[in-house]
């Protein structure tokens, strides 16, 4: 009924791909199978939490102050942001509807849809320092084949 | 008592009677949270944000580029570009109500749209409110020679995990294909969907590490689009290695896998969306195809349903 580990370890040299739980003979695993093991324990959680942090009440309550502060600080940011954005909704309103009593070819004009429009590749996301060369002063953009 | 004939199946109606409880389950509403109810192991109620509770993560740690360039330079000028006078709602094709003609129609659910299965959204105007914004990156790696060789799939979870830095999820064949040896239940490849800072991280890397590295890529397709604002390319496997996490360690990766990248945006329409992306350093190639009704939002579009 039940196979002695010596008559599996007489087996083993065939070294099969599927894993049994026995204590692992002196040449260890392929390498085809170690690798599959190492990729696997850097994608495991096990022993990579780190420790839970240990505050006293006092810093605690810190904490949660100066967080508090922190994220009404942030709210009163987007809500700033907010205004500015409907400020300048509304006065493009205002701007547009006057451009159309006073003209309404130069509204056409203006009130065009801007689908395909897009902003220039040359535009960067800002970085914390500037780039070493700050301004190319020969650049001309590339000229589109047509 | 006067009988009013009421038209349905229920014959309960018409005697004012209720054919089920009127009582309101309202116990199948509210959750019971047990370790709440329970005195033992205080430290694990507290919220997620909480210092104190081990799944708190902390997530503000360093400004976020892109997003901070959204909100200074990008988010105003699209309400700029996206702004028409006199804009129109488009509706969007909904479901449709029975004529009730049948009294079997009675508590059916909703007729599906016309011409249509999923019912489409209505495009609203452009408002401070609808701005495009960058909402998620998805990636998705899926793996054809992971039905032969298994550990494939696990390598390309490492691969996305290294890459984005958050921990994939696999995915795994949903067919049965005799011919491909594909049986539903493989485990096919790994899936990541990046949100806030993760997302930015990665559209850095990709916008100014890899993408102007890649000679044939001169763009994203303008064609490309699910309609609703997504925008998706693909990424081959002779690309991947551009990427700085690999390229630092290019002995360990003897395979690498290509994959698919979907650029989640809250923008109506794609071409909103293409807008958007190439503010954040994405370029576009090709012919783009605007649909007739984008064009004709000035005037007046009734609401069938």
């Amino acid at each position: 009924m039940y196979t002695s580990r010596a008559a599996i370890r007489v087996v083993s040299h065939v070294k099969p791909t599927q894993q049994v739980r026995y204590k692992r003979d002196k040449t260890g695993l392929n390498p085809q199978l170690e690798r599959i093991v190492s990729q696997l324990s850097v994608m495991s959680a096990g022993r990579k939490q780190p420790r839970l942090l240990k505050l006293c009440n006092e810093d605690y309550v810190k904490h949660k102050t100066v967080m508090k502060a922190w994220s009404h600080y942030r709210k009163a940011k987007i809500q700033e942001n907010e205004k500015l954005l409907q400020k300048q909704y509304e006065s493009m309103k205002e701007a547009v509807s006057e451009l159309q009593n006073l003209s309404p070819e130069l509204f056409e004009i203006a009130n065009e849809h801007q689908y395909g429009k897009r902003f220039p590749l040359e535009l960067r996301v800002p970085t914390e320092y500037p780039p070493r060369q700050i301004w190319f002063y020969d650049y001309f953009p590339k000229q589109e084949a047509k | 008592m006067t009988l009013v004939s009421v038209r349905s199946f229920s014959s309960s109606v018409s005697l004012g009677k209720a054919a089920c409880a009127q009582v309101k389950p309202v116990h199948h509403k509210v959750r019971i949270i047990k370790k709440n109810l329970s005195p033992r192991f205080p430290e694990l109620k507290y919220p997620s944000h909480d210092i104190k509770s081990p799944k708190f993560r902390p997530y503000l740690t360093h400004l976020d580029r892109v997003d901070h360039h959204y909100h200074n330079v990008l988010e105003s000028d699209l309400l700029l570009i996206g702004y028409r006078h006199g804009q129109q709602p488009i509706y969007g094709n909904k479901r449709r109500h029975w004529d009730m003609s049948s009294p079997y129609q009675i508590n059916r659910p909703l007729r599906k749209p016309k011409g249509q299965i999923v019912p489409s959204q209505t495009i609203n105007p452009r408002d401070t409110g609808n701005i495009a914004k960058l909402q998620s990156i998805s990636i998705n790696c899926f793996v054809k020679d992971a039905k032969q060789y298994p550990a494939m799939a696990i390598g390309a979870t490492l691969q996305l995990q290294q890459i984005t830095g958050v921990k994939p999820k696999p995915i795994y064949a949903k067919t049965n294909v005799p011919n491909w040896k594909l049986r539903p239940g493989m485990k096919m490849g790994a899936k990541v969907e990046l949100f806030g800072r993760d997302a930015s991280q990665f559209l850095s890397t990709l916008t100014e590490i890899v993408l102007p590295r890649i000679g044939e890529f001169n763009g994203i397709s303008n064609r490309a689009g699910d309609r609703y604002g997504n925008i998706a390319f693909g990424l081959t496997s002779d690309h991947i290695k551009y990427f700085p996490e690999i390229e630092l360690n290019q002995d360990s990766w003897p395979n690498l896998y290509g994959f698919d990248i979907t650029l989640h945006t809250t923008a109506q329409t794609d071409a909103d969306a293409r807008i958007l992306l190439s503010g954040l350093g994405l370029p576009f190639v090709g012919s783009e195809r605007i649909p007739k009704t984008l064009l004709d939002d000035l005037t007046v579009h009734p609401y069938e349903n």
